[in-house]
This record gives C-alpha cells, sequence and structure tokens, in this order.
C-alpha cells in the first residue's frame, strides 16, 4: 500500500462513458432526442424497401399454400433426407436472434459501454428473427394447423407431449426465449415511449404512446425499480442464451446419427449462433447508421468493438470445426471417419467449403485493425458470414441424413424452389417487422445514450484528480461520495 | 396533494437543491432525470429495490412447475422403458429452468408495475414534458405554510422555473 497517496475520499465510479464509448459529437440531452427522433421520418426508399420485403413475403406466402395443397413433396424430402432448408432455417434464425441478446444482456451484465448505441437495433433483430425462426417447425409440419399438438395443454384424454424428447424441450425454450426476449426489448423501450409521447404534437398518437408507456414520468422512484427490474432480465437472458441453441443442438445431438451425437454441439452451437448474430448485427447496423445518419453515435470505434467480438466468436467456431474432425478421427468409427470425409472431399465438399472459407478463413482478416474500422469492408464480410453460417447449418443437417450408417440408405437432396421461396419469404418477414420497427419505434435508447453523455453542469470541475481519474465534473465535496 | 416543482437545466444544481430540501425536512421530494444518474442515488439513499423479491419467488414457482409438471404426468402414465426409472429428473431439469427464467422474468415484470406505480392512467402533479428530454425536476409535497420556503430553496439552488402544482 502506498503512503505517498494524499489523504482523499474514495470516489464512486461516475456513469460517464470510459473515452472509447464516448459520444464527443452529442453536447446535450436535447440534441441526444432530436436526432435520434429524426430517424423516425419516413421516405420513399423506406417505402420502397417495405414494399420488397412484402413482397418476398408474398412469394413465400404462396410458395406455402402450395405446398400445403400438394404435400411436404414439392419441398424437397426424399428419403433417407427428411430434414432439410426448413430446419437449416429454423437454427439459423434462432442463431441470428442471440447476437441481439449477447449484446442487449450479456454486454450490460459485463458493463461493456460499446453497446449502448447498437443494443436497441440487436435486441429487435432477436425478436423478429426467433419469430420467423418459430415459423419453420410448423412450416415443416405435413399438417401445420396441429401445431398445437406440441404445447403441453390439459386435453380431454389427457395425452401429453413426450416431455424426454428433444422436440418438446425446443418448445419449451424457443416460447421462453420469445417471450423474455419481447419483455426485454419492451421494457427498455418504456422511457423512450414517455419522450416520444411528450414530443407528439398528434393527439392520436400521443395517446397511443402514453398507453404504451404506461404513464411513465422518469422519477427516481421510477428509475430505482426499473434499474433493478432491467438488471434481473438481463441476468436471467444471459443463461438463456446459452440453453436455448443447447437446447437446439440436442434436437441433433440426442440422436444417433453420424456427426450428430457429440457432446461438442452445445457450446458449438452457442459460439456459431453467436457469430452468426454479430454478422446480422453488421448487415443491419451499417446502413441504419448511415442512411439515418447515426454515425455521431455509432461510432467506428463501436464497430471495432463489435468487430472484435465477431472475430473471437470466429475463432471459437474454427475451433470446434477442427475439434469435430479431431474427435471423428480419434474416435476410431470408421462410419464416423467416412462420414466426415464425405463432408469434406465428397459428395457435399462444396457446401463444407464455403462454410469453412466464410466462417472461419475470411473473418480472419479481422486481426487487422485497418479492416476492422472499414465500415465497406465489415459489411461485405457480415454477408459472408450470414452465407457462411447458413451453409454451417446445411452441413451440420443434410450431409449426416444423406450419408448414414447403411450404404443402400446413402441418397442424394437438393432443394427446390418452394424451399427457395420460403426461405426469400423468411427474410422478407423478418425485414417486414424491422423496417416497421425502426420508423415508428427508436432504434437507438433515448434514456441509455443520455447515460454516456455528459449531464450540463453549473460549475465545472476546478480541483484535478492526482492520478488523472475521470471525475463527474462539479460535484466534489457537494455531498458524501462513497 | 399539493406542492412546488422545480425545473433545472443543471444536473449539480439539482443535487444540490436535493440535499437542501432534505436538510430542512419539508416532505417527500421526487426528482424527474431523463436518465438515471448515481449522484441522485446516492443523496436520496433509498434502500434496495424490493423487484428482486418478485424474480426470486417467480424463478423458484417455475422451477418447482418445470418439475412437478412432467413428473406428474409420467407418473399419470407410467410406460417404463428398459427399466429406467419413470420420473428421469435429467431432462425435467431442461423444462424446470426454461420455467423458471419465464417465471421469474415476467415475476420481475409484475414486481416493476407494482412498485413504480405503472400502468398510470391519471395525470402526475408536477410533471413536466421536458423532465423526458433534457431538465431535471424537483416535486416538493409541503403545506401551504411551507411552499415559500421551498420556491427560496428552489430558486436560490438555481431552478430555471419554480411553479405551484395541485
Amino acid at each position: 500500500m502506498s503512503t505517498m497517496a494524499p489523504d482523499r475520499v474514495e470516489l464512486r465510479p461516475d456513469n460517464t462513458a470510459t473515452a472509447d464509448v464516448q459520444l464527443p459529437a452529442i453536447k446535450s440531452y436535447t440534441q441526444a432526442t432530436d436526432e435520434i427522433l429524426d430517424t423516425l421520418h419516413v421516405t420513399k426508399a423506406w417505402f420502397a424497401a417495405l414494399g420488397v420485403a412484402v413482397l418476398c413475403l408474398l412469394i413465400g406466402g404462396i410458395a406455402w399454400a402450395y405446398q400445403i395443397y400438394m404435400g411436404l413433396g414439392v419441398a424437397g424430402y426424399r428419403p433417407p433426407v427428411m430434414w432439410g432448408v426448413y430446419i437449416i432455417t429454423f437454427v439459423f434464425w434462432i442463431g441470428i436472434g442471440h447476437a441481439g441478446t449477447l449484446i442487449s444482456a450479456i454486454l450490460y451484465l459485463f458493463r461493456a459501454g460499446f453497446r449502448t448505441t447498437i443494443y436497441r437495433c440487436a435486441e429487435a433483430m432477436t425478436v423478429f428473427a426467433v419469430m420467423t425462426a418459430g415459423l419453420f417447425p410448423i412450416l415443416h409440419l405435413g399438417r401445420p394447423w396441429k401445431f398445437f399438438w406440441l404445447i403441453p395443454y390439459p386435453h380431454w384424454r389427457l395425452i401429453w407431449p413426450q416431455f424426454k424428447s428433444p422436440l418438446v424441450w425446443d418448445v419449451f425454450a424457443v416460447l421462453t426465449y420469445l417471450t423474455v426476449s419481447a419483455t426485454f426489448l419492451f421494457i427498455g423501450l418504456i422511457p423512450d415511449l414517455a419522450v416520444l409521447r411528450d414530443r407528439e404534437t398528434n393527439p392520436v398518437r400521443r395517446q397511443i404512446y402514453g398507453m404504451l408507456s404506461f404513464g411513465w414520468r422518469n422519477s427516481d422512484r421510477e428509475w430505482r425499480h426499473f434499474a433493478r427490474a432491467y438488471l434481473f432480465l438481463a441476468a436471467f437472458s444471459t443463461p438463456l442464451v446459452l440453453s436455448v441453441h443447447s437446447v437446439v443442438s440436442f434436437d441433433f445431438a440426442m440422436a444417433n446419427l453420424p456427426g450428430w451425437h457429440t457432446t461438442i454441439f452445445p457450446p458449438y452451437f452457442v459460439a456459431g449462433a453467436i457469430f452468426s448474430g454479430m454478422g446480422m448485427v453488421f448487415t443491419i447496423i451499417i446502413p441504419i447508421r448511415r442512411w439515418f445518419k447515426l454515425k455521431k453515435y455509432v461510432t467506428i470505434n463501436v464497430l471495432d468493438a463489435g468487430a472484435k467480438l465477431c472475430l473471437f466468436t470466429s475463432l471459437v467456431v474454427g475451433c470446434a470445426y477442427i475439434t469435430e474432425f479431431f474427435v471423428a478421427w480419434y474416435s476410431g468409427s470408421e462410419i464416423e471417419q467416412a462420414y466426415f470425409w464425405n463432408r469434406v472431399f465428397g459428395q457435399w465438399w462444396w457446401a463444407a467449403w464455403i462454410m469453412l472459407t466464410c466462417n472461419a478463413i475470411i473473418p480472419l482478416s479481422l486481426f487487422s485493425q485497418r479492416l476492422r474500422r472499414n465500415t465497406t469492408f465489415l459489411f461485405t464480410l457480415s454477408l459472408w458470414i450470414n452465407l457462411g453460417m447458413w451453409y454451417e447449418r446445411f452441413v451440420i443437417i443434410v450431409p449426416s441424413m444423406s450419408h448414414e450408417f447403411e450404404p443402400w440408405k446413402w441418397g442424394p437432396y437438393a432443394p427446390t424452389y418452394v424451399d427457395w421461396a420460403i426461405l426469400l419469404g423468411s427474410f422478407g418477414w423478418f425485414s417486414m417487422w424491422f423496417l416497421l420497427f425502426v420508423k415508428q419505434l427508436p432504434v437507438l435508447a433515448i434514456a441509455e445514450v443520455k447515460e454516456i453523455v455528459p449531464p450540463k453542469m453549473r460549475h465545472s470541475h476546478k480541483e484535478p484528480d492526482p492520478e488523472g481519474h475521470s471525475i463527474a465534473p462539479g460535484l466534489i465535496g457537494s455531498y458524501e461520495v462513497r | 396533494m399539493r406542492g412546488i416543482v422545480g425545473v433545472f437545466p443543471e444536473l449539480d444544481a439539482t443535487v444540490e437543491a436535493v440535499e437542501e430540501l432534505k436538510k430542512l425536512r419539508l416532505g417527500d421530494v421526487t426528482i424527474y432525470t431523463p436518465t438515471p444518474r448515481h449522484e441522485f442515488e446516492d443523496v436520496i439513499k433509498h434502500p434496495p429495490s424490493v423487484v428482486r423479491r418478485y424474480t426470486l419467488i417467480g424463478a423458484l414457482l417455475g422451477c418447482t412447475f418445470g418439475y412437478w409438471i412432467p413428473i406428474w404426468i409420467s407418473d399419470y402414465w407410467p410406460l417404463v422403458v428398459g427399466g429406467k426409472p419413470i420420473a428421469s429428473w435429467v431432462p425435467y431439469t431442461i423444462i424446470s429452468f426454461e420455467l423458471m427464467v419465464l417465471i421469474g422474468s415476467l415475476a420481475t415484470v409484475l414486481g416493476l408495475f407494482i412498485h413504480a406505480g405503472i400502468p398510470r392512467i391519471t395525470h402526475t402533479v408536477g410533471y413536466d414534458p421536458r423532465f423526458s428530454d433534457g431538465d431535471f425536476g424537483i416535486w416538493v409535497e409541503c403545506r401551504p405554510d411551507e411552499q415559500e420556503q421551498v420556491r427560496r430553496v428552489l430558486r436560490e439552488k438555481g431552478a430555471a422555473e419554480v411553479s405551484g402544482d395541485r
């Protein structure tokens, strides 16, 4: 312990952000409110984008109607491959959601300041991605109107779902994830809805915002309970991120098929999910910061920090790929070895190499700081990551089913135009909700952005801190600090 | 309910005013702030929020229900497979975990609503739309004979506007 340090009161850390996440261009709370609310004005480009999204959704809807009329055979299902594009896309969209919860909840618990300006978009992305994912198990059913049989409701014959089945665990995990993510998003929106209510001049819209904000008044009492509730929701969401994709991985790992029946699947799926979600966050946030003129908020430092997270998860995913190959070799099982050989150098080599290139090789470029801070590069990379992660799920699902234990059961698989139309429709569905969101609600959390904007002070701080620490200006000695 | 509301553009002035009002023990003080600030937490010294109790109770209920329902169903329709226990707690832990998170989260929201006093459909005395934008506010509940003293404190500490409300 140093005896040279002068006696002084131990300062409580101020909630002003550290240098790498500060927003130097934002001078006041009012400026933050004005600029964020400015993004809500609708434009012709937004209407055009919404039109394209709805068109894609219609194409998917028509394909689904055709599939219901003709039967699941039009979806490219041929024995032995009875899980195809729908299950691939289900896992893909569930995975996309995970980065949103990581950014909004896990980084909140870790006090990672860079999340502040991107978490609202990421959280909305989570909710809409899980809404999209939730459609696919229903699309995959031959009789989709019977989907509620998976939910444990009190049937008059007391027939319940099989609680030892991973498919039932999936129902619980995905529904919980959707409910908790939507709750977390909505609770975080309440103070911002109050801002919208107070700024709105149209009486009808004001009434709607008033109802949605539940009469929020920004009082110290409300904030105290809000902060605690938000913390607990974040704490609940954190293990939920890990559990949901682990449960999704059990759909495969519990089955006795080569390539699936392995204990590496839960961490492998979770890392892949976060990686794919980070890719989608960049795909969304980079155009938003440009078109909505939010470069002052979503700074290059924020993107740089996100890119580091993306690089880290890419390394974890790459490590999982290598471990899978090692496990197959080390197991001594000829069937397992033949399956992995077929995956990488045989029937499915092209899909496996798209996966390896997009997910494990190209992201290594993020070791370069110059590239991490280049938005055009990041956006392009994010598209490759999205493609690579869709193909990762393709590589996990299709080759295992097409190359089982018995050679007479081996077979090909090719998605049909119905599959592709429904995949396009899913992007239309997701984009439609997201586009509606960005023009009705603030894409940045106004109240949280204000937390990292220095408040207006009457007195500037005069006494410099001997160790050069950041001190809340004007407050020293005015009350007991702890 | 009668009281005086002061509108403050500056954070430090608001903190000083609250300190002074607390010293004078004039009545309940409510602070309005566009964003939560540690400075107010330190000066008001509220006890910890009780929302955590709702979270704990909700999580325990969810966890219990998540074990109970599959165990009850397994025992109701017992199918012994391979001599294994009918109620196998390991897979049921997944259901229990998910319901713990679900009910715990919803109970947390319930606790927030009850203790923050929302949804609120009536007008709140002392509230001003500026408090969600860039200004801080102090609402002091006080008797008519105390109002002049409160007005003086608020003005001295830097309030941009002081007015009465009821």
